[in-house]
């Protein structure tokens, strides 16, 4: 399953990234695989008060306590219908380890830097929060994902 | 066989740098927080020479010094008083207790090895 | 790590602890302890702390130890008496040791403001003649090893001579205190070419022998390059326990040429001295040896070199039998790096959760209760639940070590503020979990220095009331009900009720025409923005309002409250539990959700009657309960998961007493069961969620949500006020 794209065809190690590549709805995205910590099915979460909808509640990964976020709905899209058949991409995020929850794991790629071109100028808020770059491929466009806010902002909550 | 070094000492510090010096220079080392615990360990261990601190609870260098030349399975082991003491009272009722000799803290580590060497059969 | 920084770290480790005996010793004596045991106990102190730091060359902290050391050798000999004044000057001496350890700590030698003056105290004290009072450079300077034979005073300029004649007769004494002849003789002829002769006159008939009298003199001639001084240093440790003299000579008189091969004789003695002598003194002793072996010129003469062997040879020896009644007295130790006593807890804690979900697998299987499974499960149980107690043990730790940093804090700041202070301390000894206990120390840092800058009146105002000029302070822990609790109590004049409540009106806090108890104004102090201004700091203090002592209570799990009585005190109340790792709950549903409410905040449960409940407008509610009414809150609206509230009838109450003594009622739907969880933390991956205190885990591996009670009593009680 694993792919190499190269443009240039050159062999380039140093920049090579390996990414794990998912769908939501429609639309593939895909997040640095140097984040993920494991993908696992589906487990009804608790609900948490006083969260914004994105965060489906937490789950309990092996005594652990973390908070599922619908990625789906993070991005601005319609919500996930939870069920078996989707997943949960637990990811570290900075120290803090949440679970994604996404439509399906679709592929691992490994592209080198030059293929992730720039997001472009009429991107939305929400993509420029969290969108890195496109990469095109086979007809597709795949668009990489920081982490990084992921999680609800404390700052803007607590205002 | 190496030669066992017993240190009787209730800082942690002193006996860590003793251990340190001491098995540096190849001797065995095994160590009591105190007169009553050296007394304990001599039970079990048979050191060639003994370095023992004054100022201890339980049982204090002077006592643990009589102690041990009062017993007469291990008289004959040197014991090396070890103290910060400077002043001669101290040191005279430590001779008088029967220490072999002495040595002022802080040690230079190679003239304490000197003085076990000096002392021991 | 380099071993030298292990000692290192080791010393500072240490030097806390001597602080902490130190300090207690001296407040010990200041409350009247005469047990010598206390002051040797102080002595010690120091006397390590200088130990330790003569060896990493703290210079400031050497010099300063060994002055204290020597005003305490002065007490403790009896000649210092241990007067009040004394003891409040060695209590001030030990803070700038405090000081002085922690700079050298941080790497910094630079010394203390309080040093000098503290030094010149101290040495007053002592009588401050003896010439070794300064601690200082001479002594302590170098790293060196200290010859101790003061008894050498020859001119360092002696012209070299070409030889010496040592005479050396070593008395009884020597070989009492384990020292050998032969290693002296062995050391001297080191020095350089050697000639030895054995005076053997004096040695009796073997039948007058006593084996341990010294009967030899030797003499030696000792030539080549050496001094008087390395000659001496060789019987150092035996000064006084011979008879020595050291003669220089003109020439050699070919050492080597006369008498004796000085290999044999070492030989011979060292093999004589073997010390197996075990005869008690006043015991007659038989010589089971034909006699000491005869070889060559040499008499059995080296004492004490007889083969004599008492009847009493092979008895134990006495004095250690009596010893090993001794030695029960310390309780064993061993010290534990905390990261593997926290691995033990999470791991106990998974146990638990398993044993948990394992024992709720059985009973969804429909095994029998009295099945043998079943049966077995319950001992799993009975046991996990012991092996979490003792695991919790672990980490429990009295609170002494958070109490004895008060007496400093109390002394600073009755200096500060020229109030006479006395600190009375009870329950040092109640155990607690180790993160409690550290995380006790700032809000009791505020609540004291608080008891004391507002608490306690000036010493006029005490004395127009009729009291000792004197305040008392007062801090105390007990268990009580599987928490620990904790007051800082004073005697002073009480809350200014008055100017509470102006300033709460003032500030907004609470409407201009509210009214309030007595109780409900005291514990006006805890909201927030109440003492942050700093027109009120005469009751907050310092800018840190007694709401974040309280939010820091909280964040323990805790509690605070506050009692309040004019012109006798107040009382500083706070409840803790006694380990973060688990909680007692009540496992309840709210609109299809578990959660888990402390139990230790559940006063009784209830089944509401409909005519019990009032409605108040919008959705507040209060329920009856004795005849006295009682806010109703609807836990299921206070977290956003419904949006009308439960009927009366329909749910259960809790009756919880929550910060301050008030009561509220919380609405549930139902209760599942009390059960002992382990408490999981949700910032650890996620955030404070308000209204929960944290999450655990269930019997079904699900997460629940552990309720924060106050919080939620705290939001509708707002609402409730908005709404009426």
């Amino acid at each position: 399953m694993n792919q190499v794209i190269s443009q240039n065809g050159q062999n380039n190690p140093g920049g090579m990234k390996e990414l794990i590549s998912f769908r939501i709805g429609a639309q593939e995205f895909c997040v640095d695989i140097m984040a993920i910590r494991e993908i696992r099915g589906w487990t009804p979460a608790t609900a948490l008060p006083q969260s914004p909808s994105f965060v489906k509640g937490v789950i309990n990964l092996r005594g652990a306590v973390l908070p599922i976020v619908d990625l789906a709905l993070r991005l601005g899209f319609e919500s996930t219908d939870a069920s078996d058949r989707n997943v949960i991409i637990v990811a570290d995020i900075g120290g803090q380890v949440v679970g994604l929850l996404v439509d399906a794991v679709s592929d691992i790629l490994t592209v080198t830097d030059d293929v992730i071109q720039p997001t472009p100028d009429v991107a939305s808020d929400t993509a420029k929060t969290f969108v890195r770059g496109l990469i095109a491929m086979d007809g597709r466009m795949i668009s990489l994902i920081g982490l990084e806010r992921v999680l609800p902002d404390l700052e803007l909550e607590a205002a | 066989m190496s030669m066992t070094v017993l240190t009787v000492d209730d800082s942690r510090t002193m006996r860590e740098m003793l251990r340190l010096a001491l098995a540096d220079a190849g001797f065995r080392v095994v160590q009591a927080e105190d007169g009553i615990h050296g007394l304990e360990v001599l039970q079990a261990e048979a050191p060639q020479v003994i370095v023992t601190d004054i100022n201890m609870p339980r049982m204090d260098g002077f006592g643990f010094i009589e102690e041990v030349r009062g017993d007469p399975k291990h008289r004959a082991i040197p014991i090396l008083v070890l103290t910060t003491e400077s002043d001669a009272e101290k040191k005279n009722r430590a001779r008088m207790a029967g220490a072999t000799g002495w040595i002022v803290k802080p040690f230079n580590p190679d003239k304490l090895v000197d003085a076990i060497r000096r002392v021991a059969a | 790590m380099d071993p030298l920084a292990a000692i290192r770290d080791t010393f500072f480790q240490e030097c806390e602890e001597q602080l902490a005996e130190l300090e207690s010793g001296l407040l010990a004596m200041e409350g009247g302890d005469q047990d010598p045991e206390t002051i040797n106990a102080v002595f010690r102190a120091v006397h390590s702390i200088k130990g330790g730091a003569g060896a990493f060359q703290l210079e400031s902290l050497i010099r300063f130890a060994h002055v204290f050391e020597t005003a305490l050798d002065e007490m403790r000999s009896g000649r210092l008496a241990a007067s009040a004044d004394v003891l409040k000057t060695m209590l001030r001496a030990a803070d700038v040791l405090a000081d002085l350890v922690s700079s050298a700590r941080a790497g910094q030698e630079g010394g203390h403001p309080q040093q000098a003056a503290l030094s010149d105290e101290l040495k007053a004290m002592s009588g401050a003649a003896g010439a070794d009072d300064d601690g200082g450079e001479e002594d302590w300077g170098d790293f060196e090893f200290q010859p101790m034979s003061a008894a050498v005073d020859l001119p360092a300029d002696t012209p070299p001579a070409r030889a010496f004649v040592v005479r050396f007769k070593p008395r009884a004494d020597l070989y009492a205190k384990a020292n050998e002849a032969a290693l002296l003789l062995r050391e001297l002829t080191r020095l350089g070419d050697s000639n030895v002769e054995l005076d053997t006159s004096e040695v009796p008939l073997l039948t007058d022998i006593d084996p341990e009298a010294a009967y030899l003199t030797w003499t030696v001639t000792v030539s080549g390059d050496t001094d008087e001084l390395a000659i001496r240093e060789v019987f150092e440790f035996v000064d006084g326990d011979c008879e020595l003299s050291v003669e220089a000579q003109g020439a050699s008189e070919g050492a080597g040429e006369t008498g004796l091969d000085i290999g044999a004789l070492l030989a011979r003695v060292q093999a004589d001295a073997i010390p197996t002598i075990e005869t008690a003194p006043d015991e007659p002793f038989e010589l089971e040896a034909p006699a000491p072996p005869p070889v060559a010129d040499l008499a059995p003469v080296a004492p004490p070199p007889l083969s004599v062997v008492s009847p009493a040879a092979e008895v134990h020896p006495e004095p250690l039998a009596a010893n090993q009644a001794r030695k029960t007295e310390a309780g064993a130790t061993i010290r534990v790096d905390l990261d593997r006593v926290d691995r033990l807890i999470d791991l106990v804690g998974e146990l638990v959760i398993n044993q948990a979900v394992l024992a709720q697998r059985v009973m969804e299987a429909g095994l029998a209760r009295a099945s043998a499974v079943a049966m077995g499960l319950d001992e799993l149980e009975q046991l996990t639940r012991e092996i979490q107690d003792s695991v919790m043990a672990i980490r429990a730790q009295p609170v002494k070590s958070v109490f004895q940093r008060m007496p400093r804090l109390v002394r600073e700041v009755a200096a500060m503020t020229g109030k006479p202070v006395r600190l009375v301390t009870e329950g040092e000894a109640t155990e607690v979990d180790k993160t409690v206990i550290e995380r006790l120390a700032d809000p009791l840092t505020h609540m004291i220095r608080n008891a004391i800058d507002h608490g306690l009146e000036s010493p006029e105002k005490r004395a127009a009331a009729g009291k000792p000029a004197e305040g008392v302070v007062k801090l105390a822990a007990m268990h009580r009900s599987g928490r620990i609790v904790i007051e800082v109590s004073d005697d002073g004049g009480g809350i200014n009720r008055e100017r509470v409540k102006g300033i709460a009106i003032e500030k907004g806090l609470i409407a201009a025409d509210a009214t309030l108890s007595d109780e409900e104004i005291d514990n006006l102090i805890f909201m927030p923005g109440f003492s942050t201004a700093a027109e009120v700091s005469d009751i907050s203090g310092r800018g840190v309002g007694m709401d974040v002592v309280r939010r820091s209570i909280q964040a323990l799990g805790g509690r605070i409250n506050i009692t309040s009585k004019p012109g006798k005190g107040s009382t500083f109340t706070m409840s803790l539990p006694l380990t973060l790792a688990v909680l007692d709950g009540m496992v309840v549903s709210v609109e299809g959700q578990t959660l888990v409410a402390p139990i230790t905040a559940i006063i009784e449960t209830l089944q509401p009657k409909a005519e019990d409940v009032h409605s108040l407008g919008g959705h507040a509610r209060v329920i009856s309960i004795r005849g006295g009414f009682v806010p109703l809150i609807d836990v299921g609206m206070a977290l956003g998961y419904r949006a009308t509230p439960l009927a009366a009838s329909d749910g259960v109450a809790l009756l919880i007493e929550g910060e301050g003594g008030a009561r509220a009622a919380l609405f549930v739907d139902a209760i599942q069961g009390q059960r002992q969880v382990v408490i999981k933390s949700l910032e650890a991956n996620y955030r404070q969620v308000p209204g929960v205190a944290a999450a655990t885990i269930l019997g079904d591996g699900r997460v629940a949500l552990i309720l924060d009670i106050d919080t939620i009593v705290a939001v509708s009680r707002g609402e409730m006020r908005k709404a009426g």
